[in-house]
């Protein structure tokens, strides 16, 4: 039996052609930075440059989320609305963290919170149990020229979905003063309690809505915060 | 000559891309995918994943923790890039490209295996420094778990890209030279029990092992030096070698023996 020996110093040299050489050592290096870089410029572009994503239940701060989320989609899995979708390469850095479109699906706040409880990585917060501390984002009403009720109607359609209703939306009546006998009953969001879930998104009317989840007013404190 | 490695082997290949399917179909023992999954109600963790999770996200959730050791305990004992042979996906995807390319006889060309090495310190540094979790970002692995699981296709094209390259430049290049994860479990089984063993007495050097090989410089030590283990951590464990060896050369064998002798 021959001793075993683990290093490699007894290789022969290895006598490779020119051609060989240049084959391995010049174009597959080049050829693979090109192929890095191509896929480079799709994905690494800046992860800000969407603007604001509304994140599940429980999100830590953007920038740690995206290093925390290890993207396996269990919240997705989750959901019994299908409310969270998987981004794609549209997202950049993102690529493959949840999202919520609350225009195709809203967040439904379910009082257990199943995205949170299969979150493995703590990139949605466990801590987080109270559905009415969630902090997704606000709701801001960005066209109150369209709004319906801003502009005297009674819609509120907004308002009686709001499942926090009287509390994140109320409406306050004032005079309107444009016809002279009419109230304007004016929908209002209420930041404090504006839990960001976008179910006042998905129910306006109106083909566009007047009223969009950004990002919150009050950042949701995680419990890795110091 | 057999293929009773290689059709368990398959199998579990398989047996992987219904599990990531599974839950599409409405079935429930399966939640995830190969970054962090539950096989019923077992919590498991790609270790990788885990660790840019930490030190990207600066989260540490024990449980979490405990699922990527647990992980990380299996494919130790296993050999690290039994991964990479068994269960990954794209292990599966280049290994049906590269009978394309033998065909075509195109992209010869290699990298040297110890790459990833680096791949895997640039993911580690890149995250420590950017909290760009580079991996999870680029992961074809995650790319084809998500296109499978959640039906998201237009990132496939980067798989393509790799799948293009290693079928006219250069063999298997991401798997063998270049996947971060793959060098993150060729340093994890460095020192693995279980590994493919060299009887130098029944060898007829007919070489159709490294024929079958996908990472062949691991067989050079035996062959040429009558070593008595695949040592390298860089096997994967896919014991195409045992399956061809004509002469039965090749088996499963474990660690301790080679203090033995």
């Amino acid at each position: 039996m021959k001793d075993v020996r683990m290093d490699t110093e007894s290789t022969p040299p290895s006598g490779i052609s020119r051609r060989q050489f240049l084959k391995g050592s010049a174009i597959t290096p080049l050829a693979l930075m090109l192929a890095g870089s191509g896929v480079a410029a799709v994905y690494l572009r800046p992860a800000a440059a969407g603007g604001f994503t509304l994140r599940p239940p429980g999100a830590i701060a953007e920038k740690r989320f995206l290093a925390a989320c290890v993207r396996c989609g269990k919240c997705a899995q989750a959901c019994p609305y299908h409310s969270i979708t998987m981004a794609g390469g549209e997202a950049g850095v993102g690529i493959g963290t949840p999202v919520i479109i609350p225009r195709e699906m809203p967040c439904y706040l379910c009082s257990d919170l199943p995205c949170i409880k299969a979150c493995p990585s703590g990139a949605l917060d466990k801590k987080l149990e109270d559905i009415e501390k969630v902090r997704m984002g606000t709701a801001v009403i960005i066209d109150r020229e369209s709004c319906l009720s801003i502009r005297g109607l009674r819609c509120e359609v907004c308002y009686r979905q709001c499942p926090l209703i009287d509390k994140a939306i109320t409406i306050e009546p004032r005079h309107n003063t444009r016809t002279g006998e009419h109230t304007i009953m004016e929908p209002v969001v209420h930041k404090e309690k504006c839990v960001g879930c976008g179910i006042c998104e998905k129910s306006c009317v109106l083909p566009k809505s007047v009223i969009v989840v950004q990002k919150s007013v009050e950042i949701q404190k995680d419990s890795y915060e110091f | 000559m057999n293929s009773k490695w290689w059709i368990l082997r398959r199998t579990t290949q398989l047996t992987m891309l219904a599990l990531i399917a599974s839950p599409l179909l409405g079935m429930t023992f399966f939640r995830g995918n190969l970054a962090a999954a539950d096989l019923f109600g077992l919590p498991l963790a790609d270790p990788l994943a885990f660790l840019q999770a930490l030190i990207g996200g600066k989260v540490l959730v024990l449980a979490y923790l405990g699922s990527a050791l647990l992980v990380m305990a299996f494919y130790f004992i296993l050999g690290g890039r039994s991964f990479c042979g068994w269960i990954c996906p794209v292990g599966l995807m280049a290994e049906l490209g590269d009978k394309l390319r033998r065909r075509l006889g195109s992209g010869e060309t290699t990298l040297p295996l110890t790459t990833n090495r680096w791949s895997l310190g640039l993911v580690v540094l890149t995250v420590a420094a950017t909290g760009i979790p580079l991996f999870e970002v680029l992961s074809p692995i995650g790319i084809i778990s998500r296109a499978i699981a959640f039906l998201s296709f237009m990132p496939l094209l980067a798989v393509a890209a790799i799948l293009l390259v290693e079928i006219a430049v250069s063999r298997r290049v991401w798997c063998r030279s270049l996947c971060p994860l793959g060098g993150f479990y060729s340093i994890l089984a460095r020192f693995s029990p279980v590994r493919v063993g060299f009887i130098e007495s029944r060898c007829t050097h007919c070489n159709d092992c490294l024929r079958v090989c996908p990472v062949e410089e691991v067989l050079a030590p035996p062959l040429e030096r009558g070593v008595r283990q695949v040592t390298a951590g860089d096997c994967s464990r896919c014991l195409a070698c045992v399956d061809c060896c004509p002469a039965n050369a090749l088996n499963i064998d474990l660690f301790y023996k080679v203090k033995q002798n």
